[in-house]
């Protein structure tokens, strides 16, 4: 009994030490933050610690790929001294950063992220939605564009979008589509706008969807899907050695090799444009300086030769809006989007 | 042999002398990073790249590249070795595919056996990264279409048979590892789902939408719950460690351990190629199977060396399996190689179908700097072992707070938030309690991990198949999976009907004689 009293009075010290470690744990996290907010309220010295940009998506995807370009090119050009890091932040489509970015970071002006279109998706479709959309955030620049491809395995007996199209509306649910994202975001999308167009009933088009783009296309090459909805930059390598097949590309005229040879929707009969657009932003109480800074440092970077050389590299088209042209353009697309969602009623209401 | 002319200018690239220091440095920072629990494989290799990138700036993309990263794959097999060491010592997985090493190795170690549980180790993965290797070099493109094959149906019955393999890390009873499993199974549907993005057991709480961290969950049962453990049942009074008898592992360890190593090596190897199965499936695999196949089940959770042999060869010859679909298809089969990929890309180097064509150099001179590495690892580990496996030989009343610190520290590193330190010590008080009424800690940490693929594979086949649940029949190799693991399952029961008529039987020729 005494033994078992002994004990116990044993396990609660160890718990109270623990909790006072934690405790003391909380501390120097409020001391740090407090530093940091400190820190940004003087114009010159932000950045004064490494800053992280997130990718919220799979490593390796789209955003990741295209976060890594840019601060690459920041480093390399010597526009910005300040270590920077990318950071993959996978789950949700996107949501899953929201939500935590939204609420929990809204004064950091040490953590950015770049993102597309989807963050208007997540915001206005009626599943799975997050209730944070750009309003939540600073935009900052709108960088560039990526095109949506629409892709069939190297072996597929079907060799442009219209045949694939047919088919589909003759057997629906029969063919699958792989996309890396989730349902009613952007690869999903990207398919869906176009098939709408063509008059297939976008409720019977079976969408899977993966973890990030490397994932989906994993599926398309293994067989596990029959189709592909995605970006150009993160097909072209496969395209070039021969994996798979693009039926049709997303842009306003054909992009340059190894695309040369794939039409784009309009040449494929279909009038249905959808733009994604790549863009930084910072948080939604981001300081003046801070905003300040990223804007000024990231018009610099895209008259850069090296900026001109990486766009050419990755097939992405130069698209450059500062601040303002920025927001006016997320405004105008959400109009769009959300006409787009309620076509096929999914929009949220 | 074209392929023997091109590992043969890989092994003039990496033996460069620039390259040969990258290598030993990307080694030693990995070992130091695997034995933190807390910073993983991952955070190091992340940490490392803007270090790498600055010291290889003078040098054309090709090399930098190369050398980078020949730094970085240092680094990741580096952490491979170093990851057992906290498990074996201080029954702390510093990372999900050391979880099973704790199981025999920390036994081993109570038992003053820690100097052989670390050189097996250190030997095991060794050997295993030589066989992963030589498995990359000649199996690279046939293997990487086998892997992109496996699609949600194939994942789903690997799954389940990975969940099946629960027996073998059940203690005494089966039915407490089984409630272990899916109480673990249900702690991963905690958080946003992927596929529909809806929140789940959330309560509106953010901190919960990426779901429940397994490195709090593992730190937690494991590490806090042994301390909570020791002091509550006044171990330290008797000075229970012993002292360390030997570095060296005797010629009947090496015995026993051979053939656990060679089947961890190709199990983990094979495991390795599959994206996102990874090591920790890897691992444990490679125990259930050691387990099954001994002659002497009650050895394994009291200090079998085949339960950490087996197991940490599996683990490292899967990290030299993920290279394969990440250098031929430019898919990232872990979190690690998916940074690596990152550092690739710095340099405009697309790992993938073209890899090889385009960046020769890269491609073989990282191959063959990875032979070289693993040497350096088994030199510089062995010397090692001997001061890692004095940390057991200091008095519990230093131990103790220093285990506390460490465990407290690493969750930290890693999630940056006092809900997790909180969990942290739930976790401890649980982790005791269900082990001190034997209930098995492993399968819960299993079921966390595995719970998520499951799901998402499981809905993504259905899908497919617009709900037919025939969609999982229709492909041979999942058939072939779940036969095992009906096998699996059944071969107690049978094995225990052939044991008594065997009896009988003896009996029955007793009684005529």
């Amino acid at each position: 009994m005494v033994k078992n009293l002994k004990s116990g009075i044993m396990v609660m010290l160890v718990l109270v030490l623990t909790v006072f470690l934690a405790a003391c744990g909380s501390g120097s996290n409020e001391g740090a933050a407090g530093e940091a907010t400190s820190g940004g309220s003087e114009a010159s010295n932000y950045p004064e610690k490494p800053v992280t940009f997130i990718a919220p998506s799979g490593a390796g995807g789209a955003f990741d790929t295209a976060l890594r370009s840019v601060t690459k090119i920041l480093s390399d050009t010597g526009l910005v001294e300040q270590q920077m890091t990318v950071e993959p932040k996978p789950g949700g489509g996107g949501t899953v950063f929201m939500s935590e970015y939204a609420t929990q970071d809204t004064k950091d002006d040490y953590k950015l992220f770049l993102s597309s279109p989807t963050l208007l998706i997540n915001n206005l479709k009626k599943e799975a939605n997050t209730p944070y959309g750009y309003k939540d955030t600073t935009p900052i620049a709108a960088l560039f564009q990526d095109y949506g491809v629409i892709a069939v395995g190297a072996d597929s007996e079907f060799d442009d979008l219209q045949s694939l199209f047919e088919h589909m509306k003759a057997n629906p649910s029969e063919l699958s589509v792989a996309g890396g994202s989730a349902p009613g975001a952007l690869d999903h999308l990207t398919f869906l706008i176009p098939a709408n167009e063509y008059g297939l009933d976008a409720a019977k088009i079976k969408y899977i969807p993966y973890d990030g783009k490397s994932e989906s296309m994993t599926a398309l090459l293994g067989g596990n899907a029959d189709a592909l909805a995605s970006v150009a930059s993160s097909v072209s390598e496969f395209l070039e050695a021969g994996k798979i097949k693009v039926l049709a590309v997303d842009a306003p005229e054909r992009l340059p090799a190894p695309f040369e040879d794939v039409p784009t929707l309009k040449e494929s009969g279909i009038d249905a444009e959808f733009a994604i657009w790549r863009g930084i932003f910072g948080p939604k109480e981001m300081t003046p300086e801070a905003k300040e800074f990223w804007s000024t440092k990231l018009e610099e970077m895209v008259e850069t030769e090296e900026w001109q050389a990486e766009l050419e590299a990755k097939g992405w088209e130069p698209f450059y809006k500062n601040s303002e042209e920025f927001e006016q353009l997320l405004a105008d697309q959400e109009q769009r989007i959300t006409d787009a969602l309620k076509s096929m009623g999914m929009a949220n209401e | 042999m074209e392929v023997l002319d091109f590992l043969a200018q890989g092994f003039a690239t990496a033996f460069q002398w620039r390259n040969l220091l990258f290598a030993l440095f990307g080694v030693i920072i990995g070992t130091s990073v695997g034995v933190l629990p807390g910073i993983g494989p991952m955070s190091g290799v992340a940490l490392l790249i803007p270090i790498t990138s600055s010291i290889t700036g003078g040098l054309s993309p090709e090399e930098a590249a190369t050398s980078s990263i020949i730094m970085l794959a240092g680094v990741y097999y580096g952490a491979m070795y170093g990851g057992s060491a906290t498990s074996i010592l201080i029954n702390t997985p510093g990372e999900s595919a050391s979880v099973v090493t704790t199981l025999d190795g920390y036994q081993m170690a109570k038992q003053g056996r820690a100097g052989e549980a670390l050189s097996i180790s250190a030997i095991g993965s060794f050997f295993a990264g030589i066989m992963a290797l030589i498995g990359l070099i000649f199996l690279a493109q046939p293997l990487s279409d086998l892997a992109i094959s496996f699609g949600p149906v194939e994942y789903t019955a690997l799954i389940v048979l990975g969940l099946a393999t629960v027996s073998g890390l059940a203690g005494k009873s089966m039915i407490k590892a089984l409630i272990m499993t899916v109480a673990g199974l249900s702690l991963s549907t905690v958080g946003v789902d992927t596929i529909t993005g809806v929140a789940r057991f959330t309560f509106n709480q953010p901190i919960l939408y990426s779901g429940i961290e397994f490195l709090t969950i593992a730190v937690g049962l494991f590490a806090i719950g042994e301390v909570l453990k020791t002091i509550a049942e006044r171990d330290y009074i008797h000075g229970n460690l012993q002292k360390i008898n030997r570095i060296l592992p005797t010629k009947k360890d090496l015995k026993d351990s051979s053939m656990p190593i060679l089947r961890g090596s190709i199990l983990g190897f094979f495991i390795g190629i599959l994206p996102g199965a990874g090591a920790s499936i890897a691992s444990f695999f490679s125990y259930s199977v050691e387990k099954s196949v001994s002659k002497d089940k009650g050895q394994f959770g009291a200090g079998a060396i085949q339960g950490v042999a087996g197991p940490e060869a599996a683990n490292n010859a899967a990290s030299g399996g993920s290279l394969i679909p990440l250098l031929t298809l430019g898919i990232p089969g872990s979190g690690t190689t998916a940074i690596m990929m990152g550092a690739l890309l710095m340099y405009n180097v697309q790992p993938g179908p073209l890899l090889f064509d385009k960046h020769p150099q890269v491609a073989w001179g990282l191959i063959a700097s990875m032979f070289i590495g693993n040497l350096l690892l088994l030199i510089l580990n062995m010397p090692l072992i001997r001061v890692f496996a004095k940390i057991i030989a200091t008095p519990p009343k230093y131990l103790l707070p220093i285990i506390l610190a460490i465990a407290f520290f690493g969750v930290y590193a890693v999630q940056v938030t006092m809900f997790d330190l909180f969990l942290l010590i739930a976790c401890g008080v649980l982790g005791y309690l269900l082990s001190s009424n034997d209930f098995p800690l492993a399968p819960l940490v299993l079921g966390l991990i595995l719970g998520p693929m499951l799901e998402n594979n499981f809905r993504r086949a259905l899908t497919i198949s617009n709900g037919d649940y025939m969609i999982f029949l229709g492909s041979t190799m999942a058939v072939v999976m779940f036969i095992i693991t009906i096998l699996w399952l059944a071969s107690p029961a049978v094995f225990k009907v052939l044991a008594k008529n065997n009896i009988l039987n003896k009996e029955d020729i007793h009684t005529e004689d």
